[in-house]
């Protein structure tokens, strides 16, 4: 089938960069030979890549590249280590704190930031290698040493400062305030405290709440625009310990599975690694409208072959089918 | 590069621990294995928390990052905040990565990402886009180079390439982010469609699409100026 002129004007600028198939690569030198037009073109699309030489890719200077590698040693030594839940948590928390609030509001946002911020702590302590770097020392629910009568507890140790000339050791530490708030789904203080909630590590029946609450708010398209909500809502899918929980983030995910890719692909990845079968048949569900385009394909393809679960491959290989081709 | 070359177990004298000194292994391997088990490796040893290991991974790409984003933003100040932030990115979310595809890829994403982001915010600005600017901040004056008293030097061409070089980067800046970014990709980094479409989320197809309509404004964007 020869190549007509518009398809060949396409080719012509991935040939030119050498993107075309040797198939597609003879068809165009083909329609070449016999079209005046599409060989004018070609050379208009050779100037044109001449041309860019003009502003060629410069090399860093190396005062350029010292500069910044030395504000990155800088900035990475300033940076806390742990595990990337701990960054996580830090970022909801700073995200938390900017917050316009009474100030007994903004104390308690910023005390339960630091009490997640905290357990992450300890796993990020159990993990790291070296010991000058586990600056955070959990020691929830022990009272003081000091003789405080408080019976606040304590939220996390913040530093430690040895003496070398005698035996004092002073430990400053943050204690943790319970409080309460109320007020609807439209209060954005509820809602941050919700994305708080569904960090809760200890208990799953917070969790369980704080992400079905988001999660209705984002199926009734209230505020849900990308942005945190969302954000944990995709955390809650790929790493909640409870399919429960997975199963209503992936809820909640469902009105912005067309429009948005990276909501898109993380349910591709709860389709294709939940351990728990309903999570994946949930996935499947939701992807089935969507556009089926290469990597919606690929999953599928992939699950219908090696999924555990005999429902699920069948499902898989169903939806493959009725999938449109792609063009 | 062959399927089993991969499966070519680690020798246990290779060693990318402590800090900062050169791997080290009693074997030769081909080097691309050695250099993906070797990256690997490192990867592991950076998410359990060596910075060591990340510092080694940070130079095997900070240059080539730096010379991306130089040539895109044109800007010395731009390019580092891009740098900084895409390996500070990069160290936080290394916990995420679950080597479903190649570190490069990985490490190109966010950098391509934070360079649109830096494009859209220069649209949204307005930005002149023929002036140059260094370090400090100063704007760099083309006419200055004329008054140049350097032996030998031809200062009428100097000045001629200048001014086509800044017309090609004035076209290149009419691009919609996006476009200007898979042209960049490409053009001038050389990566494949394929790659490019990775590196943005999106497709093959899409990236070859860019690419067409991007190619196609800067003939247009050129024809106009001369």
């Amino acid at each position: 089938m020869a190549m007509k002129c518009d398809l060949a004007q396409q080719n012509i600028a991935l040939a030119v960069y050498g993107e075309l198939s040797d198939e597609v690569s003879h068809q165009l030198e083909q329609h070449l030979l016999e079209c005046a037009t599409c060989r004018q073109e070609m050379q208009a699309v050779r100037g044109l890549q001449a041309a860019m030489a003009l502003y060629p890719v410069e090399e860093p200077s190396a005062r350029l590249l010292t500069q910044a590698r030395m504000r990155l040693e800088e900035a990475l030594d300033n940076m806390p280590h742990g595990s990337w839940f701990v960054r996580f948590t830090q970022n909801l928390t700073r995200s938390v704190s900017r917050l316009r609030a009474t100030p007994v509001m903004a104390s308690l946002l910023l005390l339960a930031g630091l009490a997640a911020g905290g357990y992450g702590g300890y796993r990020a302590g159990t993990r790291a290698h070296e010991a000058e770097q586990s600056k955070l020392v959990l020691n929830l629910g022990q009272p003081p040493a000091a003789a405080e009568d408080n019976p606040a507890q304590i939220a996390n140790v913040s530093s430690i400062n040895r003496d070398p000339h005698s035996n004092m050791v002073e430990v400053s530490y943050n204690r943790l305030v319970p409080e309460t708030l109320q007020g609807t789904m439209d209060d954005p203080r509820i809602r941050q405290l919700l994305l708080l909630g569904t960090q809760n590590n200890v208990n799953a029946g917070v969790r369980d709440d704080s992400v079905g609450l988001l999660a209705k708010e984002c199926r009734a398209g209230r505020e849900c625009a990308d942005g945190p909500i969302r954000n944990a809502l995709m955390v809650a899918l790929r790493y909640d310990r409870s399919p429960n929980v997975r199963l209503k983030a992936l809820e909640g995910l469902e009105p912005y599975i067309a429009e948005d890719m990276r909501v898109r692909d993380s349910v591709l990845e709860a389709l294709m690694k939940d351990s728990d079968s309903r999570v994946r048949s949930q996935a499947i569900n939701l992807i089935e409208p969507v556009e089926g385009d290469s990597s919606v394909r690929e999953v599928l393809h992939t699950v219908a072959a090696q999924d555990d679960n005999p429902e699920i491959r069948t499902v898989s290989r169903q939806v493959l089918q009725q999938l449109p081709q792609i063009q | 590069m062959p399927a089993d070359a991969l499966r070519i177990p680690l020798p246990t004298t290779v060693t990318a621990r402590a800090e900062g000194r050169a791997i080290q292994s009693s074997q030769k391997m081909p080097t691309d294995v050695r250099d993906r088990t070797t990256e690997t490796e490192l990867i592991r040893e950076a998410q359990q928390g060596s910075r060591a290991a990340f510092d080694i991974l940070v130079r095997q790409y900070d240059q080539a990052v730096l010379r991306l984003a130089l040539h895109l933003t044109g800007s010395e100040q731009d390019a580092q905040d891009i740098h900084q932030e895409a390996f500070l990115k990069a160290y936080r979310y290394l916990g995420n990565f679950r080597f479903e595809c190649s570190f490069y890829t990985w490490i190109y994403r966010i950098v391509t990402n934070l360079c649109l982001d830096q494009l859209r915010r220069r649209k949204a600005r307005r930005e002149d886009p023929a002036v140059l600017v260094d370090s400090s901040g100063e704007e760099m004056d083309l006419l200055s180079n004329v008054s140049d008293d350097r032996a030998g030097a031809n200062p009428d061409r100097e000045l001629e390439r200048k001014i086509l070089g800044e017309s090609i980067r004035a076209a290149l800046e009419k691009l919609t982010p996006r476009e200007r970014m898979v042209f960049e990709l490409k053009h001038y980094q050389g990566l494949k469609l394929r790659t490019i479409g990775e590196m943005l989320n999106t497709t093959e197809e899409t990236a070859k699409n860019t690419l067409f309509r991007a190619t196609r404004k800067l003939r247009a964007n050129l024809a106009e100026m001369r």
